[in-house]
């Protein structure tokens, strides 16, 4: 018989490691489930690089926590919600503005945050333009500035920014202020690029960096300056993840209070759960399927492609409520024009001329416009006489909530049955990019895509997807028509409000009939929270995602 | 006389194996760089911006310039990076802006070693023990279920377990943490920081060791199971041999054989890490950087972590060769 070599003194051994688990499990020494240090725990899909606001469009979160935007989209939308700015006026030329900034509004060191910060900041960035290290690549970036003649502190209160021409940039910029004791010695070069802005950061938002561990979480402390007082939660930890799964299951185990870009599956599971309330909030997102319109370099398989009465008849084969309903569970509102429902200032009702799902008309309509089958093998043909054999590229987008694969077999379902093959190339986010990089960049060559994109509710912004000067980046079909972009070029210099709601209306209108994309829908932010250790969520969407709302305001249960 | 002659084979196996090892370094670096310009996408546009940035062909040029992407691959690309990391330069993050590639691996790589040294250990010591005992005990229940249940172990994919492993022990039962190395907050090297860094370590180490354990369980199992019918341990048998003796001075040795080598390749995959796992469990290794760095097209930082990998599989075969060689001298 085989005697096992254990000695007494490896029976010893493991007896005390035996004993040592029990304190492993259960030490409280850094336990992450409880309410009582009052700490916020939220958690996002995101890798953060650097904390630098001059070099990322990574870090927004951590950023936006730490410092303000001088208005920003929260301030315009809500009365509650305010930047580094208190109150704003535009002076009757349209091109004098006057910001009030908080009078006695402290930096999280102590120092005086002031109007002479926020004139630094944008003085900062407009020194840089024309310079090798000009400071365009992240956040905080010289667009825009061109058409600002000067900026100034009149006083510690007080900023003036005057425009070369009628502008809303002063609003919509996207610039966080900066205190200029900490960024007055750093040149452009290391702006740009190598200084990291290492923590604990100085600004004038409700939570600030205090610790950044790349992938893994930013640990934040509540601002003592904060102007309307420091906030009652203790601070704040942003676990960083790279999927949702991680979020659900830290919500349920309570070890979390609040995650958002849930998986509608995640999203029904969590709203059983008593001690969590779910919430799907309406964002900026749309998501599209674009035509390649190239008619050079970088064209696609077909010159049907740049037609729009080919474009306009596939518009009748996409049945948008089908793909909220199959693909999205529900959670979007179906596509129609650029401009989507949230974006109350700017929305589009196109109901006048919205097409109908209709795969008959659909059919007729190829037909009216030359893209018949004349051989009968089941497959139309081009005007050159070529079946038709589309590619379809998709995959995800950086920072947009990813569209279901089931919506893009939904729509090459549909092709297929008015007699245009498709076939889908999935890829992965870098891929897809390249793909459509405009052609002088080694993109093209694709038929369709579905991508989506998540503009800020600036009009200039929501028009994006239609400007010639954005091809290959946010205008993702190389349609280029004159009349969009003098559209843009008047609604740059355009400050009312209510003619910018016309101009950006006419444009809605006309892309939607030219058809270089077909909206396919506007899908929801699901998130969820815990309802044990913080109260005071609000009724809006539960977490800004242009700001630190409500988190600023955030109070400990019973606390 | 003899041992000298026997030294000298030694010597010029030994120089063979660490020759051939470095001439598949340089080729392990070389096809690095190739391969990562070989994947679609353009670290420049990804640089500049998600959904939300507005970006220009003149931007998109900046950047190109500002990392030198702008410049030929061949020569100038290729000699540089050649050049440089034979210097031990590995170059500059563009993710990470800027940062040295050597620092940000050097960061990651505790973790990774920690997770995945620490499934081998255990993998080795349960999985090598169980195996070897499978197999002495050939046809006996507690080979079937031993086999049984490492050939299940061995096909399920690591992140599967470590999802179940988060629901039952973390999600239903609270007794661990599902994600994370420590506890925001905690101080490294503090008194209450070992514990808290062992909660968290604890279940995405079971979930690469049971893996790991199904694939020792196999291969000891099977070199013990091919022991037991030599015919010196027949011999040894009839000499009155007890089991245990048996077990210890013949089988034991022989059937390690195959196991040592298994071993020491394993080796290699340790900085190679866990990448699922790490992703499932948001564990800040070498996995999450690869992951990361992959997304955003930063090359210099995979071509280090290729290297990396590359490096040490290359060493650990080196090892495995030297081992083998010391242990069999036929292979000599």
């Amino acid at each position: 018989m085989l005697k096992l070599p254990l000695s007494r003194r490896v029976i010893v051994k493991a007896l005390l490691l035996g004993s040592a688990a029990p304190w492993v499990i259960t030490s409280r020494g850094f336990a992450a489930t409880s309410c009582e240090d009052h700490i916020v725990r939220i958690a996002s899909v995101a890798a953060p690089d650097t904390m630098n606001p001059f070099a990322t469009w990574s870090s927004f979160w951590p950023l936006a926590f730490t410092y303000d935007f001088l208005v920003g989209v929260d301030a315009q939308r809500y009365s509650d919600r305010k930047g580094f700015a208190k109150e704003w006026s535009v002076a009757d030329d349209n091109l004098t503005w006057t910001f009030k900034i908080w009078p006695g509004m402290k930096w999280s060191d102590g120092q005086p945050a002031t109007a002479r910060d926020a004139a630094f900041t944008y003085e900062y960035l407009r020194d840089s333009v024309g310079k090798p290290e000009e400071l365009n690549v992240g956040w905080n970036n010289t667009s825009g500035l061109e058409n600002v003649e000067s900026i100034k502190a009149l006083d510690d209160e007080t900023l003036q920014i005057v425009t070369k021409i009628p502008t809303r940039w002063p609003l919509d910029n996207w610039t966080m202020i900066v205190p200029a004791h900490v960024w007055k010695n750093i040149s452009y070069k290391d702006a740009r690029g190598s200084f990291l802005n290492a923590p604990p950061l100085i600004g004038t938002g409700p939570m600030i960096v205090a610790e950044f561990q790349p992938g893994q979480f930013v640990r934040y402390s509540s601002n003592q300056y904060f102007r309307a007082g420091q906030p009652a939660a203790a601070g704040m930890i942003e676990q960083l993840f790279s999927s949702a799964d991680s979020i659900a299951q830290g919500l349920k185990s309570g070890s979390l209070d609040y995650g958002a870009g849930l998986t509608a599956a995640q999203y029904a599971d969590l709203s059983n759960d008593p001690d969590i309330a779910v919430g799907e909030s309406p964002i900026e997102q749309r998501n599209f399927l674009a035509f390649n319109t190239s008619s050079e370099k970088g064209a696609g398989s077909t010159k049907a492609l740049q037609d729009p009465a080919f474009r306009d008849a596939i518009g009748y084969a996409i049945d948008q409520m089908a793909i909220v309903k199959r693909a999205l569970r529900g959670h979007a509102a179906p596509g129609v024009g650029l401009v989507m429902p949230v974006s109350t200032d700017f929305y589009s009702d196109l109901s006048d001329i919205r097409r109908h799902f209709d795969l008959a008309e659909a059919g007729r309509r190829l037909d009216a416009a030359g893209y018949r089958d004349n051989d009968g093998d089941g497959v139309r043909e081009d005007k050159e006489g070529n079946s038709f054999q589309l590619e379809l590229i998709t995959g995800p987008t950086s920072g947009t909530i990813e569209m279901p694969i089931a919506a893009v077999q939904l729509i090459a379902g549909w092709l297929g049955q008015i007699g245009i093959p498709v076939s889908v190339t999935q890829l992965d986010s870098g891929a897809l990019k390249a793909r459509y990089a405009d052609p002088t960049n080694g993109g093209g060559g694709w038929d369709l895509l579905v991508g989506s994109d998540w503009p800020s509710p600036a009009p200039r912004d929501l028009l994006n997807l239609g400007s010639s000067k954005v091809s290959g980046t946010r205008n993702r079909s190389y349609w280029s028509n004159e009349k969009f972009d003098k559209i843009l070029a008047e609604l740059d210099v355009t400050v009312d409000l209510k003619k910018s709601q016309q101009l950006v209306d006419r444009a809605a209108r006309l892309i939607y009939a030219e058809a270089p994309y077909i909206i396919l829908c506007y899908p929801f932010l699901l998130e969820a929270r815990r309802k044990d250790c913080f109260d005071s969520w609000g009724t809006k969407d539960a977490v800004s995602q242009w700001g630190y709302f409500p988190l600023d305001r955030l109070r400990p249960h019973n606390g | 006389m003899a041992s000298t002659q026997i030294g000298s084979g030694t010597s010029q196996h030994i120089g063979r194996i660490i020759t051939r090892a470095i001439v598949t370094l340089v080729m392990v670096a070389t096809l690095n760089f190739i391969l990562f310009r070989i994947i679609p996408g353009d670290p420049a546009s990804l640089l500049l911006g998600g959904a939300r940035s507005s970006v220009t062909a003149e931007q998109m040029v900046a950047q190109q310039q500002n990392w030198g992407l702008d410049r030929p691959l061949f020569p100038d690309q290729v000699v540089d990076y050649l050049w440089a990391t034979l210097h031990g330069d590995l170059g500059f993050s563009f993710k990470f802006r800027g940062r040295q590639v050597t620092d940000l691996i050097l960061e990651r790589l505790p973790a990774t070693i920690a997770l995945v040294g620490v499934a081998q250990l255990i993998a080795i010591a349960v999985g090598v023990m169980l195996g070897l005992y499978a197999g002495w005990r050939r046809g006996r229940a507690v080979d079937h279920i031993a086999t049984g249940a490492s050939l299940a172990l061995y096909s399920t994919p690591s992140f599967w377990l470590g999802m179940i492993l988060i629901v039952i022990f973390s999600t239903t039962l609270g007794w661990l943490p599902g994600y994370g190395a420590y506890s925001p907050g905690a101080t490294i090297g503090s008194l209450g920081w070992l514990p808290d860094y062992l909660r968290h370590l604890a279940l995405p180490v079971t979930a690469v060791a049971l893996g790991l354990i199904g694939q020792y369980v196999v291969v000891a199992r099977a070199a013990m199971s091919e022991v037991v019918t030599e015919d010196y341990m027949v011999t040894a048998r009839a000499k009155g041999l007890t089991n245990g003796q048996m077990l210890m001075r013949h089988a034991f040795r022989n059937a390690m054989l195959p196991v040592v080598t298994l071993i020491t390749l394993n080796l290699g995959y340790v900085v190679a890490g866990a990448i699922t796992v790490e992703a499932v469990f948001a564990w800040p290794g070498i996995g999450g950087l690869t992951v990361e760095a992959l997304n955003a097209r930063d090359y210099p930082v995979l071509q280090g972590i290729f290297l990396l990998l590359g490096a040490s599989i290359v060493v650990a075969n080196l090892l495995a060769d030297v081992a083998y060689g010391l242990l069999d001298p036929r292979v000599r």
